[in-house]
């Protein structure tokens, strides 16, 4: 049975709702805590790094709607207007970077970031973090555009698409708003949320990975400060390191939460958000039934 | 015998799907409960007959809640002695157990006279069809819709048959849409067989349909039970649903002072015709062809200027097919057709159905308006999108609108959504959307699916009215009684298939 509840209530009663709120509320802790006992200098590095980090992944989702709807609609539109050979070469193009290991691809994208950096071609750092999201996006866009093109599939075998055609609605209108727009908006707000979370692990993992120095090709010296590049220093590692301290010496706990805040805030941030943009994500999926 | 009588509510979601108070069933007798669809018919018999679920909907039946009224004896009593056949077949059928086993299940183990009613439904089958039949677990597509209905409606005899034999106390017996995936010859023998049993025994009867065609059925062969009968009409006002009765005479005046619809400005044959098929069609492995007569010799199908055309075959056939190859959506060889001047085949492109035809000189309803409505859409943007002439402003569509529903919509009707709105009312909505265009021939398949009396009326006036503006209509419809009065005979095709040997 329906029981009555509150505006507010019924709202919180989402779980993709209740999950954004838990998300925005633990940073929110976070950064209260931190302004307590961090200090000031890796306090100003870890909000830059958290900043970053989310301007990258915003961008990388943006890029990812623009890019995934665009070839999602026109490979539909190349192949329903006869132009069949375009149509197998884009794909074969597209498969063929989706053959490519996202990290691979990922790594090479930063080389090239490096070399443009070298030769002084991208100098400012809201430029290079959007080179970073745009190498991220190239691994990421393929997935929106796979929904997208199974929504247009889907209704394509419909009566409601044949019937709109045969009033003489246009296609790139039945496409774009009548089954995208009004019938496929949580598909796509899905798939954007899973892509913010691929994006900050991606992102993470590969600043991570380069800066531990396991590529001799890049190095993050000149980079912008990302969570994962921030994990990777010195201090944040041994903050880490010290929570194995806690488990053999439980008094430590109240040290750890007061002096070794970077490493546990850098990874805690990284955990949680991916933990929350997991949960939002299925969230959605129930609501909606995808 | 003092009527049954319930005042309903049922809610989901916070939003009220079916308010109806005095919903009053007589008892020992057959209720022929009309009206549009999917305004809450199915839903208020499932809750009757303690069917729905009490974690899926917020109901109450006489302000009591809804377990107590499944708890009820005599929610009990309808389970147990009575039977409901569902309007959507396959809902009701184990997909993990032969048709054999369960005809015979649980409380039809020991019905009578299992052949005999098996053989009266399936009538002119092939030898060893039924059993044949019987071997199949239910998949989607095996058995068909109308051997899924008929199974169930077997069912539900035999229920009948072993209420007679046990004198049982006036069970209810519920029959949602029973011929809805029924040709008209099958209909005729579910409903035969339905009096038949009610003959018996004199049980609660009802029956849930919008073919207002039945009563003309029902008058014509059991009239000498009309006092057994009652005809009752479901409404919406102002969100509620009132039940009246309906006058059979109110439908059958209005049948017999229907006259063919003529423009009175028609050219001679051959001067207007506007589209003309060739027989001789290949889809699907069969030759599909028109004919004058059920049978005879092919002819092609010729659409003149301000007429209608009545394009009529049984069940599966391939009515629909025809009309979509037609229209350029489904391929079909040895398509030849000719549109005003211009000739169409298989091998026109797309475009040109795009860019010259669709919405333009053709145009086509689809019988589902459920599917060929985008659900998600607020019913002002229904129209949005669609090449209409320069005259046919916001304003007028909305004066058309107006006239098309009676005079009467809801206040913030063109927000809503058009899933939430009854089924007769996205049926007016599908005709609306493809009337208002100027083509110059309409297809419209099944026109009068779920409509109430009142709305069916104004669609054929809508579409008489079509017809002396110069359009060409073509129609499929299971509703032959009005048809065949609407149509001049000279415009009535058959389809029929052939199949390569």
């Amino acid at each position: 049975m329906n029981a009555r509840r509150s505006p507010s209530g019924r709202w919180l009663a989402n779980e993709e709702y209740r999950w954004a709120l838990l998300w925005l509320g633990g940073l929110a802790l976070l950064w209260i805590w931190n302004t307590l006992y961090l200090n000031p200098p890796a306090l100003a590095q870890l909000e830059q790094a958290f900043v970053n980090t989310l301007i990258g992944a915003a961008a990388v989702v943006v890029m990812t709607l623009l890019l995934g709807w665009s070839v999602g609609t026109g490979l539909y539109f190349l192949e329903s207007r006869g132009r069949r050979m375009v149509s197998l070469g884009l794909t074969f193009a597209l498969n063929l970077l989706r053959s490519v290991p996202q990290m691979v691809g990922i790594l090479a994208g930063y080389i090239i970031l490096t070399i443009l950096i070298q030769r002084e071609v991208l100098q400012s750092p809201a430029l290079q973090v959007l080179w970073m999201a745009f190498t991220v996006t190239a691994f990421t866009f393929l997935e929106l555009a796979d929904v997208i093109r199974e929504r247009i599939d889907f209704y394509r075998r419909s009566d409601f698409f044949d019937a709109m055609l045969c009033c003489g609605i246009r296609e790139s209108r039945i496409v774009n708003i009548e089954i995208l727009w009004k019938n496929s908006v949580a598909h796509v707000l899905q798939k954007l949320i899973a892509v913010f979370g691929m994006a900050i692990f991606l992102q993470c993992s590969i600043d991570f990975i380069i800066s531990v120095g396991l590529s001799r090709e890049v190095s993050l010296s000149n980079f912008p400060v990302t969570l994962g590049g921030l994990l990777a220093t010195l201090d944040s590692k041994q903050d880490i390191l010290a929570i194995s301290t806690f488990f053999t010496n439980p008094a430590y706990l109240l040290r750890l939460a007061t002096t070794h805040l970077q490493g546990i805030s850098v990874a805690f941030a990284i955990v949680f958000t991916l933990l929350c943009v997991y949960k939002v994500s299925n969230g959605i999926v129930r609501r909606y039934r995808l | 015998m003092t009527p049954y009588r319930f005042d309903i509510r049922i809610r989901h979601n916070r939003r009220t799907l079916v308010e109806i108070e005095a919903f009053h069933l007589p008892k020992g007798k057959v209720t022929f409960l009309l009206g549009e669809s999917g305004i809450g018919k199915s839903l208020s018999a499932k809750a009757l007959f303690g069917l729905l679920e009490t974690e899926e909907f917020d109901a109450r039946i006489d302000g009591q809640p809804y377990a107590d009224h499944r708890r009820s004896p005599l929610a009990e009593r309808f389970l147990r002695e009575g039977f409901f056949v569902f309007q959507e077949p396959s809902t009701h059928l184990n997909p993990l157990m032969r048709l054999e086993d369960q005809i015979s299940e649980g409380s039809l183990a020991g019905a009578p006279a299992r052949a005999a009613i098996l053989a009266q439904l399936w009538q002119e089958s092939r030898p060893g069809e039924i059993q044949s039949l019987l071997e199949v677990y239910p998949k989607a597509n095996r058995p068909s819709g109308g051997e899924k209905q008929r199974i169930l409606c077997a069912m539900a005899f035999l229920k009948m048959e072993l209420a007679a034999r046990h004198g049982a106390a006036d069970p209810l017996f519920v029959f949602d849409e029973p011929t809805g995936n029924l040709d008209n010859r099958y209909r005729d023998i579910v409903l035969e067989e339905i009096l038949r049993h009610f003959r018996q025994f004199r049980p609660t009867v009802l029956l849930i349909t919008h073919d207002y065609s039945m009563i003309s059925w029902v008058t014509r062969q059991h009239g000498d039970i009309l006092e057994s009968i009652n005809f009752t009409e479901l409404s919406l006002e102002e969100g509620r649903g009132k039940l009246r009765e309906f006058q059979p005479r109110t439908y059958l005046g209005w049948l017999s002072s229907r006259q063919p619809v003529r423009s009175g400005r028609e050219a001679p044959e051959g001067h207007a015709t506007i589209l003309r098929v060739e027989s001789g069609i290949s889809v699907y492995g069969r030759t599909l062809g028109f004919s004058r007569t059920p049978g005879g010799e092919g002819c092609p199908l010729a659409l003149r200027r301000s007429s209608m055309a009545y394009l009529k075959a049984p069940s599966g056939t391939g009515k629909t097919t025809i009309v979509k190859i037609m229209m350029g959506l489904v391929r079909g060889r040895n398509l030849r057709m000719q549109l005003g001047s211009g000739i169409l085949s298989e091998a026109t492109p797309r475009r040109l159905w795009q860019e010259r035809i669709w919405g333009k000189r053709m145009t086509m309803v689809f019988q589902h308006a459920d599917e060929a409505l985008n659900l998600r859409s607020r019913v002002r943007e229904v129209f949005e999108g669609l090449p209409l002439p320069e005259s046919r402003t916001a304003e007028a569509i909305g004066a058309e609108l107006l006239q098309f529903f009676g005079g009467s919509i809801p206040r913030g009707f063109l927000d809503q959504e058009v899933g939430t709105l009854s089924g007769g009312q996205k049926q007016r909505l599908n005709l609306l959307r493809s009337l208002l265009l100027d083509a110059d021939v309409l297809i419209l398949d099944e026109p009068l699916n779920g409509l109430d009396f009142t709305s069916m009326q104004r669609v054929l006036e809508l579409l008489e009215r079509k017809v002396k503006e110069g359009r060409a209509l073509l129609l499929i419809s299971h509703n032959e009684e009005i048809f065949d009065a609407l149509v001049a005979p000279e415009n009535i095709y058959y389809l029929s298939a052939s199949f390569p040997e």
